[in-house]
């Protein structure tokens, strides 16, 4: 599959009628640049040329292949706590916390919840402090990892497979669901992540499939209460409490959302069948350690049909594995998800030359999303002069990338997270379970687009919390301002930067505001500009 | 790109030429304030508020003459004893009590079996439907209040005409006419100590200003306009009027901050607003638990906002609107399931107010969509006419709502 190197991006992979169409053929830097944007969080300073250097195919085949060293990433790693608290454990802590919380509640006579709990002392184990670090390690992680395509997909599958952080017992579910359930699978086989996910509780709580029982059924708890104590009213207490029936959430989602799409050719009736047949799905009880639990009492046994296709009688766990592996090889699927990624990776309306490709390579490679990714990069769509540097940037796409250009190193305080919080995306936190939008459309408003200025500016001059830009990586000591800018033009934009911004920001580096220095103010100004919203 | 979007890049370019005084702006200030009279005397506003994720209409507005609603959720139905009685046979939900004061001054009223005409129970495309303004279409690009704006455009000149609160601009909202997105007034605009915010704005401006037909550089540039006029608004020192009491809460924050830009007069034709939470597939709760909760905050919101402009709501209408309902049956998990026809309420001084509008389908199984949820009586799409015409007075709704018939003897009668 590898293509020969030492060729321009453009020459391998434009046809000749579409390399006919380009005025100016793409440089190695400006292919370099392409790719940086789009398979990883933009440049970090001196990588464009060190991409053009080793070869932009040379370097797709190494992001595809996820081995690299990562011992930024490691160090940083190390210092989040939370990556060392297994799930159960977690799950244990915010239980008791929980508890705490209520007695304490109890307790308290004539305050306000919200007055206790500004009250409370925010301990390590404080679920705020712990999904403020939460977030920070996702957004820290796509600073620094080397393998930024698999910190991309990572990005891409969790908002894929969207879960909120706010819900109940995802409070402490979601950091187990994103380390043992998106992050190994995010360069695998489709079909394997869709069936992990399907084994998360935190998917499983997310869109209430643990609150889905086949209607009549009983756990063996309540079974033996009843036999014991016949009418003891606390049999009526826990049978009060407890689901009568399925719950269509999770199955709608999966067809809808996960796997054949809104018009994938599904009905209402397919819609509860597949609820039936994931019936039983659960979690253990966070005592216990919140792994998968199958409850064969909760599972309807009975025949159901899905898409035409047969699921005979009598069969538990196996048959909710069957109807997932099916699914994830059906035509709509692969062209729903094709879909989702061309427009992540290529445009946000994407051709239908992208998807067939990624399609093609679906079929042929039984869903391996590294195979996928690959023909997505091939495309002539990924190449056309008309979309590169066209992309708007999503808030996480756009702090990441500042943090990048400007070789920040990010500590745990948790301002990464904060700032693309603010500028609208709170990571984790999108309610609906399609995750947040990919278009340009939906980010590129008014307010929010004043506030990138502000970040950018803010960053630039060291005044974005405690993280420290390395200016002299981008433009070293003191220089005229036409040199300084094109320092910068070079560096973050492969002299990409246009003509008019070239001039606007050398006449305002010319004559800097008073107490502000010119090299924090020209890149402040030129990550808040036009030309870095996009990529 | 569509005209109505030029039109006013040239005039924040426009801003551009004056810049450091602010003549153009001051010109519109005036201009808002001395707006030629509508029914209040200062032109007519809409507020629409988006209740995501599915609100169950039958524990808003209880139908609780109906022994049907009683008989389908034993756990979760609103006891008759706690209902706020409307007229008999209907009433709302106890957390809402509050509103119960503007139903009796005939400001408020309620619709019920309003929805889509398409079946859909998917949230994302059923709001999509209903922002779009063409259900069953996924293909419409723009949202229909966009598009009221687009053909209605005596107001472009003021870049509050249409102010969405929150991060993004919403579907609604989104399409060639401009919209502003505000997630918080007094944290909008270039921030900068001492002369640093003049030159920093000046300088983004005018990075800005050369992508004239781009979507980025005329969101940019309807950002700048507007910073400049807020900031002689000056909404870090808002005082609520009347002694309106606004409840803690993202929404509620919002509503304030929609009665601060009324008040303030900088031309607000449409406002609109969020609010989340409804999705109650477990443990909705009765007269108390979630849902109750979610109405507590949401009623206040709505009292406190109608305190707060007082006789300005002479002008103003709020309308509450939600994807679909839930099903008319509890579920297992002692929560409801996606539905299809909901209850919206209208509420402001140009309202019919003080009944119940639409007509009420029932909830025998026969009279249930798919046997299940409460049937679709009005199309969204009549109230929505209803008030984009009789109250904004909108005179071609043939480009707002493509493909459907406009039709003044379907109007559910919302205004006076």
């Amino acid at each position: 599959m590898r293509l020969p190197l030492g060729l321009t991006a453009a020459f391998i992979f434009g046809s000749s009628s579409l390399a006919a169409q380009q005025p100016a053929p793409m440089t190695a830097r400006d292919s370099a640049l392409h790719v940086l944007n789009r398979l990883a969080y933009g440049p970090r300073p001196g990588e464009i040329d060190s991409v053009a250097r080793i070869g932009v195919t040379r370097w797709i085949d190494a992001q595809v292949g996820a081995a690299l060293p990562e011992p930024a990433l490691d160090a940083a790693e190390r210092q989040f706590d939370l990556l060392r608290i297994s799930p159960s454990e977690l799950a244990k802590r915010a239980v008791e916390m929980e508890k705490q919380r209520r007695e304490a509640k109890k307790m308290a006579t004539g305050t306000g919840d919200d007055d206790q709990r500004r009250k409370g002392a925010r301990g390590p184990d404080d679920p705020r402090r712990l999904a403020e670090q939460f977030q920070e390690l996702a957004a820290t992680r796509a600073v620094l990892a080397e393998n930024q395509l698999r910190e991309v997909m990572i990005d891409f599958w969790t908002n894929h497979f969207n879960v909120v952080l706010t819900k109940g017992a995802d409070r402490y579910l979601l950091p187990g669901y994103i380390e043992t359930t998106i992050r190994p699978h995010a360069m695998g086989k489709f079909s394997d992540l869709l069936v992990a996910v399907a084994h998360s509780p935190a998917m499983l709580f997310y869109l209430d499939n643990v609150r889905s029982v086949a209607p009549g059924s009983e756990p063996p708890a309540l079974t033996r209460a009843r036999m014991r104590r016949f009418q003891n009213p606390r049999v009526d207490s826990m049978r009060a409490k407890l689901p009568t029936g399925i719950n269509e959430n999770y199955a709608r989602e999966i067809l809808e959302l996960h796997t054949l799409g809104v018009d994938g050719g599904y009905t209402q009736q397919d819609v509860i069948n597949t609820a039936q047949i994931l019936t039983g799905w659960s979690m253990e009880r966070p005592e216990k350690g919140v792994g998968f639990e199958f409850h064969d009492w909760a599972h309807d046994p009975g025949e159901k049909l899905v898409l035409g296709v047969r699921f005979p009688s009598g069969h538990g766990e196996d048959e909710g594995e069957r109807l997932l592996r099916m699914l994830a090889d059906n035509p709509a699927t692969m062209h729903h998800v094709s879909a989702k990624l061309c427009a992540r990776f290529v445009s946000d309306q994407p051709s239908d030359g992208c998807v067939d490709d990624a399609v093609r390579a679906w079929q042929q490679s039984k869903g391996d999303i590294r195979k996928i990714l690959l023909a997505i990069f091939r495309s002539p769509d990924f190449w056309a002069p008309s979309g590169v540097g066209h992309k708007f940037k999503t808030p996480l796409e756009f702090v990441v990338s500042s943090a990048r250009a400007v070789g920040a190193i990010p500590d745990t305080a948790p301002i990464l997270a904060q700032t693309v919080a603010r500028l609208g995306q709170p990571l984790f936190m999108q309610a609906s379970p399609a995750g947040y939008p990919e278009a340009q459309g939906e980010w590129a408003n008014s307010g929010a687009l004043l506030d990138r200025m502000n970040v950018a500016t803010a960053l630039a001059s060291g005044r974005l919390g405690s993280l420290m830009p390395r200016l002299d990586l981008l433009a070293p000591g003191v220089m005229l301002p036409a040199d300084l800018v094109s320092a910068i033009s070079a560096r973050l934009f492969a002299n990409g930067l246009s003509a008019h911004s070239v001039e606007v920001i050398t006449r305002e580096a010319g004559d800097p505001p008073p107490g502000t220095d010119a090299r924090a103010y020209a890149i402040g100004l030129a990550l808040g500009g036009p030309e870095f919203q996009r990529q | 790109m569509p005209i109505s979007r030029r039109i006013f890049v040239k005039a924040g370019a426009l801003a551009l030429v004056s810049f450091g005084a602010d003549p153009v702006f001051l010109d519109r200030a005036a201009w808002g304030m001395t707006r030629p009279s509508g029914r209040g005397g200062k032109g007519p506003i809409l507020v629409c508020l988006f209740q995501r994720g599915a609100v169950d209409g039958l524990s808003m507005v209880v139908p609780h003459g109906e022994d049907a609603y009683y008989a389908e959720r034993p756990r979760i139905a609103i006891p008759r004893n706690q209902v706020v009685d409307l007229d008999g046979h209907f009433g709302l939900h106890p957390a809402l009590a509050a509103l119960k004061p503007l139903w009796s001054n005939g400001s408020l009223a309620a619709i019920h079996a309003i929805g889509s005409p398409d079946s859909t129970r998917s949230h994302f495309d059923a709001q999509d439907y209903m922002e779009s303004g063409t259900p069953g279409v996924k293909s419409t690009s723009d949202g229909w209040l966009n598009r009221y704006c687009q053909h209605q455009q005596e107001h472009t000149s003021t870049p509050f005409r249409s102010v969405a609160f929150g991060p993004e601009l919403p579907r609604i909202l989104s399409g060639s006419s401009p919209a502003l997105a505000i997630n918080d007034l007094q944290a909008f605009g270039i921030r900068g100590g001492g002369g640093a915010r003049d030159r920093l704005t000046r300088a983004f401006e005018a990075l800005y200003q050369d992508q004239a037909t781009d979507l980025v550089a005329s969101s940019a540039a309807e950002g700048f306009e507007a910073a400049r006029m807020l900031r002689s608004v000056d909404p870090g020192h808002y005082q609520p009027a009347n002694g309106a009491n606004y409840p803690k809460g993202k929404f509620s924050k919002s509503m304030q901050q929609i009665a601060q830009l009324i008040r303030a007069d900088v031309g607000v034709e449409i406002a609109f607003a969020d609010v989340g939470g409804w999705d109650t597939h477990v443990n909705q709760g009765n007269g108390d638990g979630q849902l109750a909760g979610r109405l507590t905050e949401f009623g206040g919101a709505l009292a406190a906002f109608a305190t707060d402009l007082g006789d300005r709501m002479a002008d103003v209408i709020v309308l509450t609107m939600s994807e679909f309902g839930r099903t008319v049956k509890e579920n297992g998990s002692s929560g409801t399931d996606h539905g299809h026809a909901t209850a919206m309420l209208v509420m402001g001084g140009p309202v019919h107010g003080g009944r119940m509008l639409g007509r009420w389908p029932g909830l025998a199984p026969e009279a249930r969509f798919e046997g299940r949820d409460v049937a679709v009586t009005t199309d969204f799409r009549d109230l929505f006419s209803e008030l984009l015409t009789r109250h904004l007075g909108a005179t071609d709704l043939a480009g707002v709502f493509p493909g459907f018939v406009v039709s003044p003897s379907r109007f559910p009668g919302a205004v006076r």
